[in-house]
């Protein structure tokens, strides 16, 4: 059964251990995060803050010696996706969820053309009407700019980065699924390369009807492609909200920090700062308390006891003692 | 004082038995840092500006035109006798971790090149200890937390900095910073870009930037020298401020479209360029560059290349130049 | 910022560190510290073993072709020699002719590899057009045309001989390493830093190929060890050497071990011993790559 719309998708209380000699550590220390249909969101985070962890829950696809150790990942027409296995599982892949994994560039397979993985992926979804596949995919690759019959002939290396990263989106978009997502979709591309990405995936995004996530440490590229935006720090969302707000009016410290931290083309160049301190590794990550109290500003008592709950108020979910005990009544409930 | 004129670059591609193929990196380029001044590459990558910086280090050669090193010019030295002149100049590498030898402390990383400086100007082991501390504590970094370490035991931020603090132990006059913040956390990034900054300011140290992202350029050379660079050639070049706020050639607008807007703090400029094709270095060397990817081009930009002419503070090479706003504007609360 | 912390890491501190680091990484795996003890066994028996023995070893007449027992624990051999102590006493010229062609394979090895792949351009072609010539030498027939003029008495001889014989695969791959390595930001830095050629190849290039190095130094060890019982065995050199090769021929040809019970220990105690030296040595070899690279030492 393949669905046509957009899918929601739920994440409650996700947490994924990887297995280190110093025992297991959380990746995602109790995440809840949705999806709303037919939307962008994207996920904006450092190295180390559980940010393609996530990503990777999506599919039930943490590698060992990562495993969810409990939440759930509730997505519309396919259920907890934690409990699937095996063959369900590997269905799921490509037909419902479409990945564009990190470096795409570099996920093909170089001794095959693109065509012929193209119908390796068909057969092993068990696609009969081939040639409709094909059709399909070369009606993707053209609107994606690209001349699909040769594309499809081509091998990797024929093909320039612009062009590979392309391949993929077509690769996750051709199986029909309506929840895609990617990882860093233009790490390694040029501006102008990284532009044309990012109209095209927003393009199709509308076109298809699709759920979109996308996965970035680059402010700008969520700023410019999502409707919403979830920043996350130490495996914790510690904002989420709508992206013209969170951007505009950041409320949690560290989303502050980060906005202050970039260098922009408007306004005043110096009133840029660097955020202090440094992101926290999966060994670093305080085991109680607020993973961000090391580098805040507004450090208060309670923030070195107890990891500040995501409190949702004016649609806006922030994870925050020194912000969330402001006077309105607060619903213990997120953004969606 | 460092001037090139002309610097040019062919790099030969492996080709079948008919001889191989040559590829231009870099096509007469002109451009001069001052002392403790700012100077820009930006371009996409395979422009050549990465190839420039490592020329300009001493780390590549060139095949034509000329480097000037404080009045001496390189052409007129014997290789060997080129090295203490290109000593002067210092690339940190995009890459800290592999430009710092994983199996080495940061303590004897320190003491290779502090121990040839101390050895050229007489000086003894204790004044070796004092200055690697003196450096590490220049960049911002906790000497006696550092010194014993692995470079693997460091965050990408701090890496850098020592790498910067190893550039500095042999008194450089020119960084040159290729990328040089691309593989850092993007919450330490800002923290390089300063120190850099203000290692201009404090040291007298020139900062020769190559980059893809020309905010950060901003940040660090706002008040130096912008040169864009497409395949091997400056198309437009000029005081940052002014190349940003009024880019003239349509290459530099289009650049300057790409930049992601951060919609909520900022939104789209009036104008927009966006290229008609994709890079494809196959396209005809002959006319204008850009031509074939330029919304504006017309039968006169193929026939003949356009000069790089001054226009104003700016120089440009370009038959229709028309400044645009195409840079995102502050949004107003 | 104020620099506050008081003592500068001496280098004999960081020595000590790395002894610290090996001890860890050996004890991570129950098998290293199982190789470790193998080798350690050896090498003992091969520095004391002949001080453990009469020499000559006593023969027994009464008890030739004996069968394992408290007294002799592999048996006796043809004139009634303790197997074991033969096995004792055969291991030194075994070790130090197998460490004589590591020393010689590695070293040469790793020098031309170097110099290849650091400098390029024609050292590159001319050194390895000798590698590719070494490379193409039959060794076994050489060795066999060799020991028809030469004895090998000495197990120093012998090692040299294997030695250069051998070092071409490692020449190759140092080379190859090399090549990777030299385009390395740090190697590039030194350069541009002005560091001496000799301080980038000594300080810089060679402790990152170090574990590649260790563990086909180990192998060679291996190599060696069965080029060498193996040409005893043949027969092909004389059987003055008290060597596991000689051993393994008289069992065979002489006390007919293959078709009667009474010389299989005689047979099979050269055999283990060449089994268990081997295995010692792979699973010391396991280490080699944590042992070098100080990120996997310390974690």
């Amino acid at each position: 059964m393949t669905r046509t719309s957009a899918p929601g998708v739920r994440v409650k209380d996700l947490t994924v251990v990887y297995k280190t000699p110093a025992g297991e550590l959380p990746a995602l220390g109790g995440v809840s995060l949705s999806l709303a249909p037919g939307t962008i969101t994207g996920i904006v985070g450092e190295s180390g803050s559980g940010k393609s962890t996530l990503a990777l829950s999506l599919l039930n696809a943490v590698q060992p010696p990562g495993r969810i150790k409990e939440g759930v990942v509730e997505i519309d027409g396919l259920g907890d996706v934690v409990k699937l296995t095996g063959e369900e599982l590997r269905r799921a892949r490509g037909r419902q969820v479409g990945y564009v994994f990190q470096a795409a560039q570099n996920s093909l397979n170089p001794l095959k053309t693109v065509g012929k993985q193209l119908l390796d992926l068909g057969r092993s979804h068990d696609f009969d009407d081939l040639p409709a596949l094909l059709k399909d995919a070369r009606a993707l690759l053209g609107r994606m700019g690209l001349d699909g019959g040769r594309v499809l002939d081509s091998y990797q290396h024929e093909l320039s980065g612009g062009m590979r990263q392309r391949v993929g989106i077509m690769f996750a978009l051709v199986l029909n699924a309506h929840l895609v997502v990617l990882d860093e979709p233009t790490t390694a591309l040029d501006m102008i390369t990284q532009a044309a990405i990012l109209k095209i995936v927003r393009d199709v995004h509308h076109e298809r009807g699709l759920t979109t996530l996308i996965i970035t440490h680059d402010m700008g590229v969520a700023a410019e492609v999502t409707d919403s935006l979830a920043v996350m720090y130490g495996g914790r969302v510690v904002e989420h909200g709508p992206t013209t707000e969170v951007l505009g009016s950041p409320r949690h410290p560290y989303t502050k920090g980060l906005i202050r931290a970039i260098p922009r083309l408007s306004g005043d160049i110096d009133e840029a700062r660097a955020l202090p301190g440094r992101p926290p590794t999966l060994g670093t990550i305080p085991k109680q308390g607020c993973v961000f109290r090391e580098r805040c500003p507004l450090r208060i008592a309670v923030c070195d006891t107890v990891d500040p709950e995501p409190i949702t108020r004016d649609a806006r979910t922030v994870a925050c003692h020194a912000v969330g005990r402001l006077a309105t009544p607060v619903v213990p409930k997120e953004y969606v | 004082m460092i001037t090139a004129s002309g610097i040019t670059k062919t790099y030969k591609q492996r080709g079948n038995l008919l001889g191989a193929r040559a590829v231009p990196a870099l096509r007469g380029v002109d451009f001069a840092i001052e002392r403790g001044g700012a100077v820009t590459f930006i371009g996409e990558s395979g422009c050549g500006k990465t190839t420039l910086g490592r020329i300009v280090a001493g780390l590549e050669t060139y095949d034509g035109g000329d480097i000037v090193i404080d009045g001496t010019p390189m052409s007129s030295l014997k290789p060997r006798h080129r090295e203490p002149f290109f000593r002067r100049i210092q690339l940190i590498h995009q890459d800290p971790y592999s430009a710092l030898n994983p199996t080495r402390t940061i303590h004897q990383t320190l003491a290779a090149p502090l121990a040839l400086r101390a050895k050229q100007t007489g000086r003894d082991k204790a004044w070796m200890e004092e200055r690697a501390r003196e450096l590490l504590a220049l960049v911002g970094i906790d000497p006696g937390y550092v010194l014993p370490r692995y470079p693997h035991q460091l965050s990408g931020g701090m890496r850098q900095r020592v790498v910067i603090a190893r550039a500095l132990t042999v008194d450089p006059e020119v960084l040159v910073a290729d990328e040089s913040v691309s593989m850092i956390d993007v919450s330490l990034r800002l923290g390089v870009l300063a120190l850099l900054k203000d290692l201009r300011e404090r040291l007298n140290v020139s900062v020769l930037f190559i980059t893809h992202d020309i905010a950060t350029a901003r940040y660090i050379g706002g008040d130096g020298e912008l040169y864009v660079i497409y395949r091997g050639q400056v198309v437009e070049s000029g005081p940052t401020e002014s190349v940003i706020s009024g880019p003239i050639h349509p290459y530099t607008q289009s650049l300057l479209s790409a930049i992601p807007v951060l919609h909520g703090v900022e939104r789209p400029g009036p104008e927009r360029v966006v290229p008609t094709e994709a890079l494809n270095e196959a396209h005809p060397d002959t006319g204008c560059l850009f031509a074939r990817r330029c919304p504006f081009r017309t039968d006169r930009c193929e026939a003949a290349a356009p000069a790089l002419v001054s226009d104003g503070d700016q120089r440009h090479a370009c038959y229709h130049p028309q400044r645009r706003d195409v840079i995102p504007v502050e949004a107003v609360a | 910022m104020t620099v506050t912390s008081p003592v500068a890491p001496a280098p004999i501190s960081l020595r000590r560190n790395f002894w610290r680091g090996v001890g860890r990484v050996l004890r991570r795996k129950p098998s290293r510290m199982v190789g470790v003890a193998i080798v350690v066994l050896f090498v003992f028996m091969g520095v004391f073993g002949p001080l453990l023995y009469p020499n000559p070893l006593p023969r027994d007449d009464n008890a030739l072709y004996a069968s394992p027992s408290w007294a002799h624990p592999f048996g006796t051999d043809f004139e009634g020699t303790d197997v074991l102590a033969l096995v004792v006493t055969g291991t030194r010229y075994v070790l130090l002719a197998g460490l004589a062609t590591a020393v010689i394979t590695v070293a040469l090895g790793t020098l031309i590899g170097l110099l290849a792949g650091f400098h390029r351009g024609r050292w590159d072609t001319v050194l390895m057009r000798l590698t590719d010539l070494q490379l193409t030498i039959p060794g076994l027939p050489l060795l066999l045309v060799l020991s028809t003029v030469w004895k090998f008495t000495s197990p120093i001889e012998m090692g040299v001989v294997l030695g250069l014989l051998g070092w071409g695969g490692i020449a190759r791959a140092v080379r190859s390493q090399s090549l990777s390595l030299r385009e390395r930001g740090f190697i590039e830095a030194a350069k541009g830093l002005g560091l001496p050629t000799r301080h980038i190849v000594v300080r810089e290039l060679l402790p990152s190929m170090a574990p590649y190095i260790a563990m086909n130094m180990l192998i060679a060890v291996t190599g060696a060890i069965y080029a060498q019982v193996g040409l005893f065995f043949l027969g092909v050199l004389p059987f003055d050497a008290n060597n596991w090769g000689v051993m393994l021929n008289l069992s065979v040809f002489g006390g007919g071990a293959l078709s009667s019970t009474a010389a299989l220990p005689y047979l099979l105690a050269p055999l283990l011993a060449i089994l268990l030296l081997t295995l010692g040595i792979v699973l010391v070899v396991d280490a080699m790559d944590e042992i070098f690279n100080p990120r996997l030492r310390e974690e």
